[in-house]
C-alpha cells in the first residue's frame, strides 16, 4: 500500500515535470478559471451585502397622535422591541422631528417658524429584520390606540423585494453558469494533458498494470495541478486584496469592513476545494475512457 | 482443427494439446500456451476481421504469423492480449478462457505475455533500466526485489552497458532490445513480436531475429507477426498465413513469399 502510494505520487510528479508545457497550460487554465470564479464570488458577496443593507433600511414609520399618552407609547415601544420581526425601535419626539426636518431642509425654516405650533407628529421608527414582514408590523401598529397613521410604503417595499429577488437569483444564475463553464474548460484541459500521454497509458496496460496503478498517478497529478492552481490564485487574490477592498468600499459604500476577512477566507477555501476537486474529477473522467474496455 | 490449405510441407497438427512437445519444468502447466477455436471477430461497422480461425501454439514453439496488410494479424494479437474480445469462438491463453476473465484479472493475464512492437513503445524519460523495471513496478513489487530480474534480462539482450541511457540516446536496434528486455522481465508464457523489425535496417533486423531465436531456445514460446519474407524463409519455422481473416496455410519448416 505504501509502495503503491509512493509509486503513484512519484509517477504523478514525473508526469508533471516531464510534460512541462502541458502542465503549465493546465495550471494556467486552472488559475485563470479560479480567478474568474473567485472574482465573481467576491462581486456577488458585495452585491449581497449591499442588498442586506438595503433591506435593513426598510423602516416602518408610525406617526403618533398628539394626544397619545407617553406611558402607552412606552408600552408600545417595549412590545414592538419584543417582536421577532423587529430589530430596532426608536421614538422620535415632536421636537426631534422638527430638528431633523430643519437639518434636512434648512431653506424651509421660514415656513415652519411662521406656524403657530409644531405641525410635525411624534413617531416610532421601526427597523425590520426582513422587509417581507412589513405588512404584519404595519397592521399591528394600525390597531394600536396611540398610532395616528402608518406611513404606507407597501408599494415601495414590494418593488424593492422584487428587485432584490431578481438580483439574488441572477447572481446565483451567473455563478452557476460560470461555474459550469469553468468546470468544462478545466476538465477539457486536463483531458488534453491525459490524451497527450495515451502512449504511456497504453504501455502501462500492455505490461499488465492494474487499473489502480494506471489511474491513481493521473488523479494525483490532477490534484497537484489543482493545488498549484489554487495556491497561485490565492496568492494573486491576496496581492489584489487591498485594491479590491478599496473598490468594494468605494463602489458599494456599504460593505462592512470586517466582512472582508471572512470573505477572503471563504473565497480561499472555495478556490482550494474547487481547484483540487476539479483536478481530480477531470483526471478521473479523462482516464476512465482508457480503462473501460 | 486447423483450416489450413497445407501444400508442400507437413502440417502442424502433429503437435496438438497433450502431445509430447518440448519438456516443461512444471508438469502442472498446460502444454498449450495459446489455443483459438472457431474465432470470429466482427466490428459494429460490419467489417469482419477474422472468420473461424483455429490456431494452437504449443509451449516452446516459434511461430511466424504472416499475411498481407488487413489480413487479420493485428486482430489476432489484440484478441490474445485481450485488448479486444472475440465475437464468436474461444481464445484460451495458458488454459484461461479470455472471455470469462474478470476485469481485475486482465492485468494478471497480460503479465503472462511479453509484447514488442514496430515502434518500440518506450517511455522517453526513463533510462533503459527504468523502462524495464517499470513493467515490474506497475505490478506493485518492491524495487529491491526486482533489481536482479532486471539485470538478468538486460544481460540476455546485451544492454548491460547501456542500462543508464535514455531511449533517445540509443540506436533503433538497441531500443528494440530494451523493449524485448521489458517484455521478458515477467517471465512470459508467450512472447509476441508485432513487426519487430519493421523500423530497422536489414543487418539490425537479423540481430533482433537472432535474439528472438535465443529467447525461444531459453524455452519461451514466440509468436511473431511479420512482413519480412526473407527472414521467414531463411528460418524454416512454423508459418501461419492469414488472408482475408482466414488461416490459409499452417505448416512447419515453411517458406513465405510475399504476394501483397
Amino acid at each position: 500500500m505504501i509502495a503503491f502510494v509512493a509509486f503513484s505520487l512519484r509517477r504523478a510528479w514525473q508526469g508533471l515535470s516531464h510534460n512541462g508545457l502541458m502542465s503549465v497550460a493546465a495550471t494556467a487554465t486552472m488559475v485563470l478559471m479560479l480567478a474568474l470564479l473567485s472574482g465573481l464570488i467576491i462581486l456577488l458577496t458585495g452585491l449581497d451585502a449591499t442588498l442586506k443593507y438595503v433591506e435593513q433600511e426598510v423602516q416602518v414609520v408610525a406617526y403618533l397622535k398628539d394626544s397619545a399618552d407617553l406611558q402607552e407609547v412606552g408600552h408600545l415601544e417595549t412590545a414592538l422591541g419584543q417582536m421577532p420581526q423587529v430589530t430596532d425601535v426608536s421614538y422620535v419626539s415632536k421636537d426631534q422631528a422638527l430638528k431633523d426636518f430643519l437639518a434636512r431642509h434648512p431653506d424651509e425654516a421660514e415656513i415652519l417658524n411662521s406656524l403657530p405650533t409644531n405641525p410635525l407628529p411624534a413617531s416610532l421608527q421601526i427597523n425590520l429584520r426582513d422587509p417581507n414582514d412589513y405588512l404584519d408590523v404595519a397592521t399591528y401598529l394600525r390597531s394600536q390606540s396611540p398610532v395616528d397613521r402608518v406611513l404606507n410604503i407597501k408599494q415601495t417595499v414590494d418593488q424593492m423585494i422584487t428587485v432584490i429577488g431578481i438580483l439574488r437569483a441572477g447572481g446565483i444564475g451567473v455563478l452557476v453558469i460560470v461555474g459550469l463553464i469553468v468546470l468544462f474548460i478545466i476538465v477539457n484541459t486536463i483531458r488534453l494533458a491525459v490524451v497527450s500521454r495515451a502512449d504511456e497509458i497504453e504501455i502501462m496496460r500492455l505490461v499488465g498494470a492494474s487499473d489502480a496503478f494506471i489511474r491513481w498517478p493521473f488523479i494525483f497529478e490532477g490534484a497537484l495541478v489543482g493545488l498549484f492552481g489554487a495556491f497561485i490564485t490565492i496568492g494573486l487574490l491576496w496581492l489584489c486584496q487591498g485594491p479590491i477592498t478599496g473598490v468594494m468600499a468605494d463602489y458599494f459604500k456599504v460593505l462592512p469592513v470586517e466582512a472582508s476577512a471572512t470573505v477572503g477566507r471563504d473565497v480561499a477555501l472555495v478556490v482550494l476545494g474547487t481547484g483540487v476537486g476539479i483536478g481530480v474529477l477531470g483526471s478521473y473522467l479523462s482516464i476512465r475512457s482508457y480503462l473501460i474496455r | 482443427m486447423v483450416s489450413a490449405a497445407a501444400s508442400d510441407s507437413k502440417p502442424s497438427q502433429t503437435r496438438l494439446p497433450g502431445a509430447p512437445g518440448k519438456p516443461t519444468e512444471d508438469p502442472v502447466r498446460p502444454r498449450v500456451v495459446l489455443a483459438m477455436e472457431g474465432v470470429t471477430k466482427s466490428y459494429p461497422s460490419g467489417k469482419v476481421a477474422l472468420r473461424g480461425v483455429d490456431l494452437v501454439i504449443p509451449e516452446g514453439d516459434f511461430v511466424f504469423l504472416v499475411g498481407p496488410s488487413g489480413a487479420g494479424k493485428s486482430t489476432v494479437i489484440k484478441l490474445v492480449i485481450r485488448d479486444e474480445m472475440a465475437t464468436k469462438g474461444v481464445v484460451l491463453l495458458d488454459g484461461r478462457d479470455l472471455a470469462r476473465l474478470k476485469r481485475k484479472d486482465v492485468p494478471r493475464i497480460r503479465r503472462k505475455i511479453g509484447i514488442v512492437f514496430q515502434d518500440f513503445k518506450l517511455l522517453p524519460h526513463k533510462s533503459v533500466r527504468d523502462n524495464v523495471a517499470f513493467a515490474l513496478e506497475v505490478t506493485g513489487a518492491p524495487r529491491r526485489e526486482f533489481e536482479p530480474a532486471v539485470d538478468r534480462v538486460l544481460r540476455v539482450v546485451g544492454l548491460t552497458g547501456q542500462a543508464d541511457q535514455l531511449p533517445g540516446q540509443l540506436s533503433g536496434g538497441e531500443q528494440q532490445r530494451t523493449a524485448i528486455a521489458r517484455a521478458l522481465v515477467h517471465n512470459p508464457r508467450l512472447f509476441i513480436a508485432d513487426e519487430p523489425t519493421g523500423n530497422l535496417d536489414p543487418l539490425i533486423s537479423w540481430e533482433i531475429i537472432q535474439l528472438l531465436l535465443r529467447i525461444n531456445e531459453l524455452g519461451v514460446t514466440v509468436l511473431m507477426a511479420t512482413h519480412n519474407a526473407e527472414v521467414v524463409t531463411a528460418l524454416r519455422k512454423r508459418v501461419v498465413a492469414l488472408e482475408d481473416g482466414r488461416i490459409v496455410r499452417d505448416q512447419t519448416d515453411a517458406a513465405y513469399h510475399r504476394e501483397d
